[in-house]
């Protein structure tokens, strides 16, 4: 029995194919005009090209203004674009945490934000978190009691973390525990996580 | 163990410091793979099949490679015929063994074209029929998945006394079988590579615990020297055993690279994670248990099934609870290691020891209630003490002698702070509303990792010292960790050490960060490479202060003449009139039976409530008592021991990947459907580790390895704690609601639904 799979890459639709798809949708007469051609195989363009937007916004205090695709997410946008590493990916699809970032002063999941969708934000990331080399008391609450193993999630409990005591200074554990819960942490430092975050809002009085 | 510090003059070592790394953590500096951009990189993306089970008919690549912006197609065709270290598969297969499994990869200018050329690539298949269950795959006519048949080798044997006889020698006998799917075992960073050619030299940064174990793979595919391969993994996301070992990923970014002649990162997504890395193996382990009416545990006969899916890495599987932790005089275990159509497996935290555990500390449970006995004093009056006879090979005689050995401390200190006495009695009864409690109890060991370790420790003209190794810090802190053994060693402080991890070409030859092994095996090579630099030190700081080597102590970066402190010289001053660095040099080869002497054991008790109503299991509370040895850093073993015993605790009640039985493929690959513990899933608030004073004696300053022993005894511990809540038996994982209350109303009917 022959099989031919040539138009299924994948055994799922994938929530970046589903993103793609609808990005590609809402430019669908210009794209078909358009030679199969990749993006960055492109010249400059000199007619302005449906597949991408100018996206401007602040992050970390920094105005930016870039042409990029319009598929991109936020935090492809943080990575790719701006270098800025430290929110992860972890699973792309608003499932663990890792990528999240503060946009607006609410915490969102990168991932799963298209840059333009932040068009005009001020976005506030792990690497926008210390003042020089003073830590953020959130950030040495995470190291005072080692709330991490491999670091991977971190950057996203901390910015979940910062959203959270932002909006409830002085929360209970359990309100701690709900506010985190969004955010995985797979060498489960859990409890550590929560001391950081109970001894962080007591700094932030301070 | 303060006092033991005190007196052996610690000054680093069993201190609380944080991670020497930990502002690079909380900062987002700290670079991981992922996070590496290389001049002209490019993008790779794998075409993976939708079949559990096929042939490749052909395979044409013609219209991928054509569209622009696309620099490297690879097939099978292009896979070297060389198996990943480890492992039976090639880096891409002709056959293709489970859903999911990669067929073909490109390498382009970005992510859009990568994927749109995938969808380019025409494959046809000769679809075969597939087998998922592990004791329907060694049947007759069942698909064969290799030429030489599913099962992998002989069945692994080992018999100690007459089984046979000893069984009709017991006052009671019971047979059951405990069953553990196949789970999901990563970290939170998905798997990825990046690979970069200069010439003939392979540069690889990859996510991985053993760099050593990835760079030998790629000399074996490219047939290159140690010399032209370097591999790089300095902070790892997370590994639990799926990253210590080479994997396909890594030689498929190589060959795209090789071949697009520029770099490319090849970055899995979650999906591909769970689907297509080394995953936790399902295991039906049979257990036929016997005693005697004076308590003593007398014979065992242990069956396991192991479905290894497609491929598996050959390190370890079952075997180490059944063997190691009670007298048991006759025993025998038979282990068949069966290759199904189901995704890659291989050793994850605790490698077979948590599904072991969970097998024969119900069964150690099961019995003892049936004989009426106590659960606690069962295990105490059978488990191994110091000194007892344990087989240096693993599995061959009890030749040998147990040293430093505390299980039996570790039951007791745990009986006690959880309050053992408090338990049912009766189990299941007396409880008459809907929520039950009980106290349940499990115990298990392991031994430390051995085998090659190697490190080097160098003091630079201004007396700061670096560390470095080749193995990873992939969040057991071992960067830490290793930096306090060398600042205790040579007598300085923490603040003037740095590690550097993970780099094979700046390194000696070192094992890898799994099995126990890093903080034991890597961190004596760190010992002896810091005990070389002191040496140094002395020698050229003799003739400065007029005294003899012998008669120098360091502390506190000060040399000193031991009887007369006065004549002293701070090691900057003397490193800066040296005027050369200091280079130790430290490597030992330790034999897995040497190591296996000397074991860490570990006791967990839970007290959990169970809902008869909704059939939930609620953790109460949860004592983990493990034996450590010295502890090197206090946090970092709580840390530990916090973490592996939620990751065990995980087992109970998620992470079941589960498979279509029409077509083989996973239904939950995704971290939705799997559901690893967030914070609210289990109160870790209720998790207290108990550090159980002792002093190894091989391991450096004593120290004994923790990391996977958190992870074995949670599925056992919960189990034995529901029945003594409620009076039912749960033997398979994850404990749904839906199984307890099934188990709920066949306690109550009388009826069995299960087979
Ligand atoms: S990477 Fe965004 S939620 Fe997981
Ligand atoms: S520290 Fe490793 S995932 Fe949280």
């Amino acid at each position: 029995m022959a099989d031919d799979d040539r138009d299924t890459p994948d055994h799922s639709v994938s929530r970046r194919a589903f993103l793609k798809g609808g990005a590609l949708a809402t430019g669908a007469i210009g794209s078909t005009l358009l030679p199969e051609t990749a993006e960055a195989q492109l010249p400059i363009a000199t007619e302005p090209d449906p597949r991408r937007s100018v996206v401007e916004m602040t992050v970390n205090g920094v105005a930016y203004r870039k042409e990029i695709p319009n598929r991109t997410t936020l935090l492809q946008f943080l990575r790719e674009h701006l270098a800025l590493t430290g929110a992860k990916m972890g699973c792309d699809r608003a499932q663990c945490g890792a990528c999240t970032v503060i946009v607006n002063g609410r915490n969102v999941y990168s991932c799963t934000t298209l840059a333009v969708e932040a068009t005009g934000a001020e976005v506030l990331t792990i690497e926008g978190l210390a003042t020089g080399d003073a830590l953020h008391p959130i950030q040495q609450a995470f190291i005072q009691h080692t709330g991490f193993q491999c670091g991977f999630c971190t950057s996203g409990q901390i910015m979940t973390t910062k959203a959270f005591l932002d909006r409830v200074p002085h929360p209970t554990e359990d309100e701690a525990r709900r506010a985190l819960s969004g955010n995985l942490c797979r060498c489960a430092a859990y409890k550590r996580i929560l001391e950081s975050v109970m001894t962080a809002s007591r700094l932030m009085q301070a | 163990m303060a006092q033991q510090q005190g007196a052996r003059n610690l000054t680093v070592v069993g201190t609380a410091s944080p991670p020497i790394d930990a502002v690079e953590r909380v900062t987002g500096q700290a670079k991981y793979v992922g996070d590496i951009e290389l001049p002209g990189m490019l993008v790779a993306k794998v075409l993976r099949a939708r079949h559990a089970h096929a042939r490749i008919v052909s395979l044409d690549t013609s219209r991928a490679e054509a569209l622009p912006g696309v620099k490297a197609v690879i097939t099978h065709k292009d896979a070297p015929k060389v198996p990943i270290w480890g492992n039976r598969t090639y880096a891409l297969n002709e056959q293709v063994r489970f859903a999911g499994e990669a067929v073909a990869a490109v390498a382009a200018v970005d992510e859009e074209t990568a994927e749109k050329a995938l969808r380019l690539i025409d494959v046809k298949y000769e679809v075969l029929k597939f087998v998922l269950d592990p004791e329907e795959a060694v049947k007759p006519g069942a698909p064969q998945l290799f030429p030489d048949g599913n099962l992998e080798g002989q069945p692994r044997v080992l018999t100690r006394g007459d089984v046979e006889r000893a069984f009709a020698e017991c006052d009671r006998v019971i047979e059951r079988v405990y069953h553990c799917p196949t789970m999901w075992s990563g970290g939170m960073e998905p798997r990825v590579a990046i690979a970069q050619w200069e010439g003939n030299k392979l540069t690889l940064w990859a996510s991985t615990q053993a760099p050593c174990r990835v760079q030998t793979n790629l000399t074996g595919q490219f047939n290159l020297a140690d010399s032209q391969v370097r591999v790089i993994a300095s902070y790892v996301g997370g590994g639990f055993g799926t990253k210590s070992a080479a994997h396909v990923d890594e030689t498929i970014a190589a060959l795209l690279a090789r071949k697009a002649r520029r770099p490319v990162k090849l970055q899995y997504s979650r999906e591909e994670e769970i689907l297509d890395s080394n995953t936790r193996f399902e295991t039906r382990v049979y257990v036929k248990i016997g005693v005697k009416r004076d308590m003593t545990l007398h014979a065992m006969d242990v069956k396991a099934y192991i479905n290894q899916g497609a491929y598996h890495v050959r390190l370890g599987g079952l075997g180490n609870q059944a063997t190691h932790i009670y007298k048991t005089p006759h025993l025998r275990t038979v282990q068949y290691r069966v290759h199904t159509n189901l995704p890659n497996t291989g050793p994850t935290r605790g490698v077979g020891d948590p599904q072991e555990t969970f097998a024969i500390d119900s069964a150690m449970d099961e019995i003892a209630n049936e004989m009426g006995w106590d659960p606690v004093e069962f295990r105490l009056k059978n488990v191994k003490r110091n000194g007892d006879p344990i087989a240096r090979g693993g599995t061959g005689p009890e030749d040998g002698r147990l040293v430093t050995q505390v299980t039996d401390r570790c039951i007791e200190e745990g009986a006690a702070r959880i309050g053992w006495a408090r338990r049912n009695a009766a189990p299941g009864a007396g409880q008459t509303g809907p929520k039950a409690r009980g106290i349940g109890v499990a115990v298990t060991e392991r031994g430390n990792g051995g085998g090659l370790a190697g490190a080097t420790v160098t003091v630079n003209l201004d007396g700061s010292v670096v560390v470095f190794y080749a193995s990873t810090d992939i969040g057991t802190h071992s960067r830490t960790t290793l930096s306090m053994i060398a600042a205790e060693t040579i007598g300085v402080a923490l603040a003037s050490v740095r590690a550097v991890a993970g780099d094979t070409e700046v390194a000696p030859y070192d094992g890898g960060s799994y099995g126990n092994r890093v903080l034991y095996s890597t961190g004596r090579a760190v010992d002896a490479a810091a005990r070389d630099c002191r040496e140094q030190i002395f020698a050229t700081a003799a003739p400065m202060l007029k005294a003899s080597a012998a008669d120098l102590e360091l502390r506190d970066g000060v040399v000193r003449v031991k009887a007369d402190a006065s004549r002293s010289l701070p090691l900057r001053e003397l490193m800066q009139r040296r005027g050369r660095s200091v280079v130790g040099d430290g490597n030992v080869a330790q034999s897995q039976a040497e190591v296996n002497v000397e074991r860490a054991a570990g006791a967990h008790f839970v007290e959990v409530e169970v809902d008869r109503e909704t059939g939930k299991i609620r953790i109460l509370r949860y004592i983990s008592a493990h034996d450590v040895g010295q502890p090197i850093n206090r946090t970092v073993v709580e840390n530990q021991i916090e973490g592996g015993t939620i990751q065990g605790l995980a087992l109970t009640q998620a992470e079941e990947m589960r498979f279509d039985p029409r077509d083989g493929r996973c239904l939950n690959a995704n971290f939705l459907d799997l559901k690893p513990p967030t914070m609210l899933d289990f109160d870790a608030r209720v998790i207290e580790p108990i550090v159980v004073d002792n002093v190894g004696e091989q391991g450096p300053y004593g120290a004994k390895g923790l990391g996977e022993n958190p992870c074995h005894p949670g599925m056992a511990a919960v189990a034995n704690a529901v029945y003594n809540a409620s009076g039912i038996r749960l033997r398979r994982v994850p404990f749904t609601r839906a199984d307890v209350l099934r188990a709920l109303a066949e306690q109550r009917t009388g009826v069995s639904r299960t087979a």
